[in-house]
């Protein structure tokens, strides 16, 4: 009798055990599904972007639509690369890019390291004038930023396509709170060795701030690469047109040649997205905490 | 050098005056030149007169501005789709299984494209034979082909998807930092108590997550109200002004037409009204439409 008591005992065991375990993949497989769903969701017209510019020939709207290409051909990507002088819009993007970026994270970081870390009057009136900036945003800011480079006679100049954007305040903020984390004694130890408050910025305090400098690095890259409306009204001369105002312009050119469109996107798109890819860590993990101060 | 330069005083305002004079410039001088702008006829061509609240009062009578308005608050429907969607994908992917770093990712990269790549690949998708009708007859969800751009009454919803589903993947980032920031202990204790899985989202998630919630919820609506990329490349503001909205109108006034004066009280308008919304986000976070035990 003990012993018909323990086996049953172990069957219940085992049973609930096996539920457990149907459970469990039932529920991981439930939500494997949903994350495949999501990413179809959010991938699929690229992939699908793709096919269209891997397949000359092929209709765009041909049903069912084709998510993987059933054929590969870069006669699109020749062809396009051949009438659009890409070399050339990569540059200009490359150059304003790389200006804009490199003016945002000089500024901020400047600009920032005393509203975080020094005594001195009027801290609080800066802070809550650039605080105030923020709330009350400017509807017509690019009309009057076109008024002001027309009268800085930088109108059709990379300069003036930058700095309206050369500092935001909300990389001040970001690059303050980064800023705040840094004890006060770092400063004092550079000041008892008789440095200079510049000296004592570049060489103690910015190694410090790298992970903040890497998320404005990443969200400038993404915002320079991708901005084509201000180029577009700065600039007169389409050849200096970054990558993003030339698409628009080629797609008002040639809005029937849909391989061409595709394969030109693809190409604008793809540099980006290694960026990101590459560097996702830091600019999650950056961008998370950059909101959390 | 004086005494004086070598203050600390010195030294703060030495460091931020590059930076502060490019805000002066391009941020704070927008929106104080702005108010007397509005108050001329100031345009490329012709001289600049003042004329009072002229631009005000014409504005209130012009049916475009009155319909890009409207439109521009019917946008703003997104700001909470933005916040419940993407507070269940950032609860769908706060897990440490297998790939899901590159989920995370995968969901990102509508954000990091441009939104003319975007909206080009969204207007063929759109398009009457597009891939998104032939999906949706498929389910049986239309019987007809919908020209979802080219129609008056679904132009509008069509490029609000489009800004929702590039926009998601940035805020599931934003959410899932606040969702990582909430003590597991929490949730255990709420186990222990017998909770189920919808009590501790709604009784502890939602609670903790709310300055994550007012801080996306603000940086949405501005957006959805200063849309203007998508129906930049995509509409023009049409068909009709059915997706005219108040950005790409003053855009229009201001640097297609050069009516510079009537453009900037446009834009100040506007701005109040920005400025409103904000004030009662913050109000109605303040106040709670989540019951808080803390």
């Amino acid at each position: 009798m003990n012993k018909a008591m323990e086996h049953s005992r172990e069957h219940t065991l085992s049973s609930a055990a096996t539920l457990r375990i149907v459970k469990k993949v039932i529920r991981y497989t439930l939500i494997y599904a949903l994350l495949i769903l999501i990413a179809l969701l959010m991938t699929g017209p690229f992939l699908w972007l793709l096919s269209v510019s891997l397949m000359p020939g092929r209709n765009v709207f041909s049903n069912p639509p084709a998510i993987l290409p059933t054929f590969i051909d870069f006669a699109n990507y020749a062809q396009v690369w051949n009438y659009m002088n890409f070399p050339r819009y990569i540059m200009n993007t490359v150059m304003i890019t790389a200006m804009g970026v490199v003016a945002n994270i000089i500024l901020s970081c400047m600009t920032a390291y005393p509203l975080a870390l020094f005594r001195f009057k009027g801290r609080d009136t800066v802070f809550a004038i650039l605080i105030a900036t923020m709330i009350i945003p400017s509807a017509t800011a690019m009309i009057v930023h076109y008024l002001t480079i027309q009268w800085l006679h930088l109108g059709n100049t990379y300069l003036g396509v930058v700095l309206p954007a050369a500092v935001s305040v909300f990389n001040i903020f970001l690059m303050r709170q980064t800023f705040l984390s840094i004890p006060s004694e770092i400063r004092d130890s550079g000041k008892m060795d008789g440095a200079s408050e510049l000296r004592i910025w570049w060489q103690l305090v910015l190694p410090l701030v790298k992970p903040g400098i890497a998320v404005i690095l990443l969200l400038e890259v993404m915002a320079f690469w991708n901005n084509f409306l201000w180029p577009i009204v700065v600039l007169d001369d389409p050849e200096k047109y970054p990558l993003a105002a030339a698409l628009t312009y080629l797609n008002g050119q040639f809005s029937y040649n849909f391989g061409w469109i595709a394969a030109g996107t693809i190409i604008s798109v793809i540099p980006i997205i290694v960026v990101f890819l590459f560097t996702q860590r830091y600019y999650m993990e950056g961008l998370a905490g950059a909101v959390k101060g | 050098m004086t005494r004086w330069m070598r203050t600390e005083t010195f030294a703060a305002w030495a460091f931020m005056a590059p930076g502060l004079l490019i805000v002066a410039v391009f941020v704070l001088w927008p929106i104080l030149y702005g108010i007397p702008l509005s108050l001329t006829d100031y345009s490329v061509i012709g001289e600049t007169h003042y004329v009072g609240f002229e631009n005000y009062v014409t504005a209130m009578h012009d049916r475009s501005f009155l319909t890009s308005l409207w439109n521009s608050l019917v946008y703003v429907l997104i700001v909470p789709c933005i916040q419940i969607i993407s507070i269940l994908m950032a609860i769908l992917v706060n897990t440490r299984l297998p790939l899901i770093k590159a989920f995370r990712a995968a969901y990102y990269v509508p954000v990091v494209t441009s939104m003319v790549a975007v909206a080009l690949m969204w207007s063929w998708l759109f398009s009457s034979n597009g891939v998104v009708n032939y999906i949706l007859m498929q389910l049986g969800v239309i019987q007809e082909q919908v020209g979802w751009l080219s129609t008056s009454s679904t132009a509008l919803y069509a490029l609000m998807f489009i800004t929702l589903w590039k926009g998601l993947g940035y805020y599931m980032v934003l959410y899932l930092a606040g969702l990582q920031s909430i003590p597991s202990e929490l949730y255990e204790a709420a186990m222990i108590d017998g909770a189920n899985r919808g009590q501790m989202i709604w009784r502890i998630t939602i609670p903790l997550l709310r300055p994550h919630i007012l801080f996306c919820t603000l940086i949405s609506l501005m957006g959805a109200i200063r849309v203007f990329d998508e129906m930049f490349v995509l509409t023009k503001g049409g068909p009709g002004n059915a997706t005219l909205t108040s950005s790409l109108y003053i855009y229009q006034k201001g640097l297609e037409q050069f009516n510079f004066g009537y453009a900037s009280a446009l834009g100040l308008i506007v701005s109040v009204i920005i400025g409103a919304l904000s004030i009662v986000v913050f109000r109605l976070n303040r106040k709670g439409g989540v019951q808080t035990y803390s």
